[in-house]
């Protein structure tokens, strides 16, 4: 249940803003997720549902993005995803890799009634 | 009322990572080195500690990080090395706060290594940053081959990926093959070890490594 905890970070981050900026309400939260995290989306929506009650969150619809894996060799230049997940290029074999996208764990924006 | 969009562009764990920051910092200023331990329960984590703890010629410590029990903190004390139980009491993982919190209660003058052994568990302790150098999957034998595709994340993470009672490969017919080609696929970069505390082989091999993280850590 790591949504949990994402979800309990989610709420002390918002918290502070919430508090600085008089905001009379969050009507929506948008995180970006990316597919490498692990994270079963209703499970999330499940988490956050049952975490808002009594929050500065409550009443906040959860939008997820979803962010697919994206690998690129700099060896060859070539790009992968995730039927190919790995640090390994599949066009060359070099070891020289960097994932590009799939580790997003981010607030991406918010909707507020002023 | 009006309804404004507004862009926020933050990490969701972002207080979180400032702990492990934290710990980061804090460790590098003492010079030590500190190994998160990943794996199943009853994957040989705590087995492993107890049959290299004390004998590597190195000052360790281990934080505990389990659901319920003192058990393994048990285990641990019983070699003489200082061991702090952290009950997560149903969380699944450790995180960063809880480590900077328990970090306090150790020699931390007197140490060379802290070891944190995770909550058994392939999926949430991967997610975490701990303020760990390295993260290391354990794996073993009896849990099949393919806990490396279906748990991709930990294992790619990890900077070491560990196979344990490999003794029992020729009882439960592991494919050792497909193990290690899904780890060289996932994660080439990763140091590899077969270990069999049973027979105590690769101990030398395991606690070699840790020399060799620990001597780069001292080297900046």
């Amino acid at each position: 249940m790591h949504e949990l905890s994402m979800v309990k970070a989610v709420i002390d981050a918002l918290d502070d803003l919430y508090e600085a900026n008089e905001w009379s309400a969050i009507k929506s939260v948008t995180l970006r997720v990316g597919a490498m995290r692990q994270v079963i989306p209703h499970i999330l929506t499940f988490a956050f549902t049952a975490s808002i009650k009594g929050t500065n969150l409550e009443g906040a619809e959860l939008v997820i993005i979803p962010v697919p894996i994206e690998f690129l060799c700099r060896s060859c230049g070539g790009r992968w995803g995730e039927s190919d997940l790995g640090y390994l290029c599949p066009h060359c074999g070099s070891k020289d890799v960097d994932m590009l996208q799939g580790m997003e764990m981010d607030i991406d924006s918010l909707e507020v009634e002023e | 009322m009006a309804v404004r969009k507004i862009d926020i562009q933050q990490a969701v764990m972002a207080a979180d990572m400032s702990y492990a920051k934290k710990i980061r910092d804090k460790l590098a200023e003492k010079g030590i080195l500190m190994i998160n331990l990943i794996g199943s329960p009853g994957s040989g984590k705590t087995t492993l500690l107890e049959n290299t703890l004390g004998k590597d010629g190195l000052r360790s410590a281990v934080i505990e990080g389990d659901v319920a029990t003192d058990r393994d903190a048990v285990r641990i004390d019983a070699l003489g090395i200082p061991s702090i139980q952290i009950n997560t009491e149903g969380g699944c993982h450790l995180e960063a706060n809880w480590v900077d919190m328990t970090l306090e209660k150790l020699p931390l003058e007197d140490l060379d290594v802290i070891y944190i052994e995770n909550v058994g568990n392939l999926v949430c302790p991967a997610e975490f940053d701990v303020g760990e150098d390295h993260k290391v999957a354990i794996s073993s034998v009896p849990e099949g081959p393919d806990k490396p595709l279906k748990y991709p994340l930990l294992f790619t993470e990890a900077s070491a990926v560990v196979l344990t009672k490999t003794d029992l490969s020729p009882y439960v017919s592991f494919d050792d093959d497909l193990f290690w080609s899904d780890v060289a696929k996932l994660n080439p970069k990763a140091s590899t070890l077969r270990i069999s505390c049973y027979r105590k082989e690769g101990l030398d091999e395991w606690s070699s490594l840790v020399r060799s993280w620990l001597e780069e850590k001292r080297r900046g």
